[in-house]
């Protein structure tokens, strides 16, 4: 989908809430806005299913112009997850995640079908879960239903606006480690809106900074990091922090070949060059690089140093 | 779907009871009355008088108060009622009371006839007006015999009286501007069935009257003199839709026939029959009619 | 005991006209209760005016509503209604403005049409509120319905007030007790439907 020079206007405000903001986004990445509170994003979010209309520009989803579609067959194609939840206090999780499939007309079986589907994919177990209603799950539950009400039609397109705001710390990476886990296992485009920057490291295949209406920078977390457009941005993601930066590299990137000791603590090829540092600030030496169960290579502290400078150049 | 049968019900239900308004009409007179016993009496005697003569009567008794009979009868729901001609003065017309008996017959004839189309036939020589009444015992202790001496007296006396009593510019307050005085110790109200009770069971010393009920035969009470005739005489008369008239003329003259028999005395000894003798208002309607066609 | 059949037949008049004008009032104030409940700056002084009309002194108000719809059944629906309309006009914008707005967004959000919205999320959410000011309407019109009688529409009131004029004791009490029983019946019953619809929503 693309936006294009949007510009979101709320009468009486001093400025306008958005302004003349493009961006082009590929089918299936999974797209971070971050930025601090007021700074437009989840407003920007929401001229994608028009419950935000904004005063300039075009939005294109699929190609067509967002203004020319019937609003409400346009929302129920795409999926919408709020903060808040919003979970339907007198239906069930399975009345709740049915509700679209339901307002396209799904047979019945076909509906039931794809709710067992969801409440797996969100790893909340059917049987135990389906007749359950919202007042009785914990908050972390009930957004994984909101998730699942929100794919349930299969779109193309899902919007979540700080879906993981309202929970404590403990649930929220749990919660991140299975939206990331959910995105990689589908194809759908995901627009994602946070104020929480490690939230949006930690998910984005792509990142777009906005702050006070406009966009300021968008590309993948490490051009961000390693290259700000500006002090804002430098400042935002705290970019001269070393440390976070190898939490988006991998050891693959920075292993070189041959044979460690076979007694050596071992590291998945996978693995972030951040979990690399855990282990030889505990005292490793060189670790062996598994991947498959097989060894590939090993990893030394140089290396991760010599990734680092390399970056900085 | 449960909602669905409710509503059909409810839509059978009230078309069944619009159904027998619907009919009612044709050609009966449609004869009201207000809601106390004189009027059920003397609304029941020209229905029936009319009955006798062969025409179709209607009855719509029990109706609240004068603005609704009066508002009935200006719509048409009715075709006639017994009103007061002081009532119609005051609290119809707004005019400010006469001593003239008479003459505030046929003020009020006129202006009915002009304003809203009915006509005042024949009053009966009974006069209900309105009063004071208390027990022979209070009246001896006091010395109180007229309405002059209450109003000074006022203050040592409870007042017990209808709703209307209070308001009514022919009332109360009326009698405060006339007479000044008439702030009395204590005030409440009664419904008309139960001021009575009140001043025999000691509750009140003086309860608003009219001349005409019958507990005042019944129970020896003393109604005090209006001395400074504050009060309007109030006769009461068939009032009638001009319309109705036109399509049933025989009206006037079967009621003129009736009305000069009912007078003071008749007019008390009805009230006693049905108020304290309990008997029906019907029966006693006739019981008249049959009286008087000797 | 013919009085019994006559005290059933008042009675039987006094539950239809509190049957009918309760449906009436009901689908009046159904749409002005989504009005008030939307919009501030109409809802405030709506509530004010039925507030006040709810003060009025009804015989005034019957008085009035002779001059233009005469005696009879109607007239006393009219009047019906119009005093039921302040209660469940309340009642009805209550109970919308009480279901979370986070529902109603999602609900915006998901893909339902604003008519949808409202039917499926916000007055099946404000349904147990709602049904207490039904029940609340009702007690007030089988009270308020009494006056009936003075506009010929039949009612307990006829022998309730038949018997204060008569001054015959039996008579008043033969029509105020059933008015007592129907109010309170129809009190526990609503109560019964309230707790049901309570647990279906709220749990």
């Amino acid at each position: 989908m693309r936006f294009h020079d949007v510009t979101v206007r709320y009468p009486g405000a001093e400025r306008d809430a958005v302004i003349s903001a493009s961006l082009d986004v590929a089918g299936g990445q999974f797209v971070v806005i971050v930025g601090p509170s007021g700074c437009g994003k989840s407003t920007l979010l929401r001229t994608v299913n028009r419950l935000v209309e904004p005063h300039s520009g075009r939005i294109f989803v699929d190609g067509r112009d967002n203004a020319t579609l019937d609003a409400t067959e346009l929302r129920r194609h795409i999926g919408y997850v709020i903060q808040a939840v919003g979970l339907f206090a007198h239906m069930t999780v399975a009345q709740n995640i049915a509700v679209v499939p339901v307002l396209l007309g799904w047979a019945k079986p076909r509906i039931e079908e794809r709710v067992d589907e969801l409440l797996t994919l969100v790893h909340l177990e059917p049987n135990r879960y389906r007749s359950r209603y919202p007042r009785e799950l914990s908050g972390g539950e009930a957004q994984r239903v909101g998730v699942a009400r929100a794919l349930a039609a299969r779109p193309a397109l899902l919007l979540m606006d700080e879906p993981f705001g309202a929970v404590d710390a403990i649930v929220r990476a749990s919660l991140q480690k299975q939206m990331k886990q959910i995105a990689q296992g589908v194809d759908t485009t995901i627009l994602f809106v946070t104020h929480d920057v490690d939230e949006g490291l930690k998910l984005a295949d792509r990142l777009v900074i906005m702050s006070e209406g406009r966009i300021v920078q968008d590309g993948t977390p490490l051009q961000i990091l390693t290259n700000p457009a500006n002090e804002f941005v430098a400042q935002l993601l705290d970019a001269k922090d070393v440390v976070r930066r190898l939490q988006l590299l991998h050891v693959l990137d920075a292993m070189r070949s041959g044979t460690p000791s076979p007694d050596g603590e071992a590291i998945d090829s996978h693995a972030t060059l951040r979990e690399s540092l855990n282990m030889f600030l505990r005292g490793a030496q060189a670790l062996r690089v598994l991947k498959d169960g097989a060894t590939v290579g090993t990893l030394h502290f140089e290396d991760v140093q010599r990734v680092i400078e390399g970056q900085a150049a | 779907m449960s909602t669905l049968n409710r509503k059909d019900a409810a839509i059978l239900i009230g078309a069944a009871l619009m159904l027998p308004q619907c009919g009612h009409r044709g050609n009966a007179i449609v004869v009201g009355s207000k809601n106390f016993t004189e009027e059920f009496i003397i609304a029941e005697i020209y229905a029936q008088a009319l009955e006798h003569a062969g025409l179709r009567v209607v009855r719509k008794f029990d109706l609240g108060s004068t603005q609704i009979a009066m508002a009935a009868l200006r719509r048409g729901d009715i075709d006639l009622y017994p009103e007061y001609t002081g009532t119609a003065l005051i609290d119809v017309l707004h005019l400010p009371p006469m001593r003239d008996a008479n003459a505030l017959y046929q003020r009020v004839s006129r202006e009915f006839e002009r304003r809203y189309a009915l006509r005042w036939l024949q009053p009966s020589p009974m006069n209900d007006s309105q009063g004071l009444a208390t027990t022979q015992a209070i009246a001896k202790q006091y010395g109180l015999a007229t309405l002059s001496k209450l109003s000074s007296l006022a203050p040592q006396l409870r007042l017990g009286a209808i709703p209307e009593f209070l308001s009514r510019a022919d009332a109360l307050p009326g009698l405060q501007k006339f007479y000044g005085g008439f702030r009395f110790k204590d005030v409440k109200t009664y419904d008309i069935g139960l001021k009575y009770r009140a001043l025999l069971h000691g509750d009140a010393d003086v309860v608003t009257a009219f001349t005409t009920d019958g507990a005042l035969a019944a129970n020896n009470l003393v109604v005090l003199k209006d001395d400074k005739h504050f009060w309007p005489e109030y006769h009461i008369a068939p009032v009638v839709r001009i319309d109705a008239l036109k399509r049933a003329p025989e009206i006037a003259g079967i009621l003129n026939r009736i009305s000069p028999a009912i007078d003071d005395a008749t007019a008390r000894s009805m009230n006693y029959a049905v108020d304290v003798k309990k008997q029906d208002s019907a029966d006693v309607a006739a019981a008249f009619l049959k009286g008087r066609t000797r | 005991m013919h009085h019994l059949r006559e005290v059933g037949f008042y009675a039987g008049e006094h539950v239809v006209l509190v049957a009918v004008s309760l449906l009436i009032a009901s689908a009046i104030a159904l749409p002005l209760g989504v009005v008030t409940a939307r919009n501030r700056r109409i809802g405030a002084p709506m509530l004010g005016l039925l507030g006040a009309i709810y003060t009025i002194p009804s015989l005034a108000v019957l008085a009035l509503l002779v001059q233009y719809v005469g005696l009879g059944f109607w007239t006393a629906i009219v009047m019906l209604v119009i005093y039921a309309q302040f209660v469940l006009v309340r009642n009805i914008a209550t109970g919308i403005r009480s279901v979370p707005a986070a529902q109603v967004e999602a609900a915006a959000g998901l893909g339902m049409t604003p008519l949808q919205r409202l039917i499926k999320v916000e007055l099946r959410q404000a349904f147990p509120i709602m049904l207490g000011g039904v029940r609340i309407a009702t007690v007030a019109l089988i009270a308020i319905a009494t006056l009936a009688a003075y506009v010929n529409a039949g009612g307990l009131g006829v022998m309730i007030f038949g018997g204060l004029e008569q001054d015959y004791v039996p008579k008043t009490i033969a029509g105020s007790v059933p008015a007592m029983l129907l109010a309170l019946i129809a009190d526990a019953l609503f109560r019964l439907w309230e707790r049901r619809a309570t647990r279906s929503v709220y749990g």
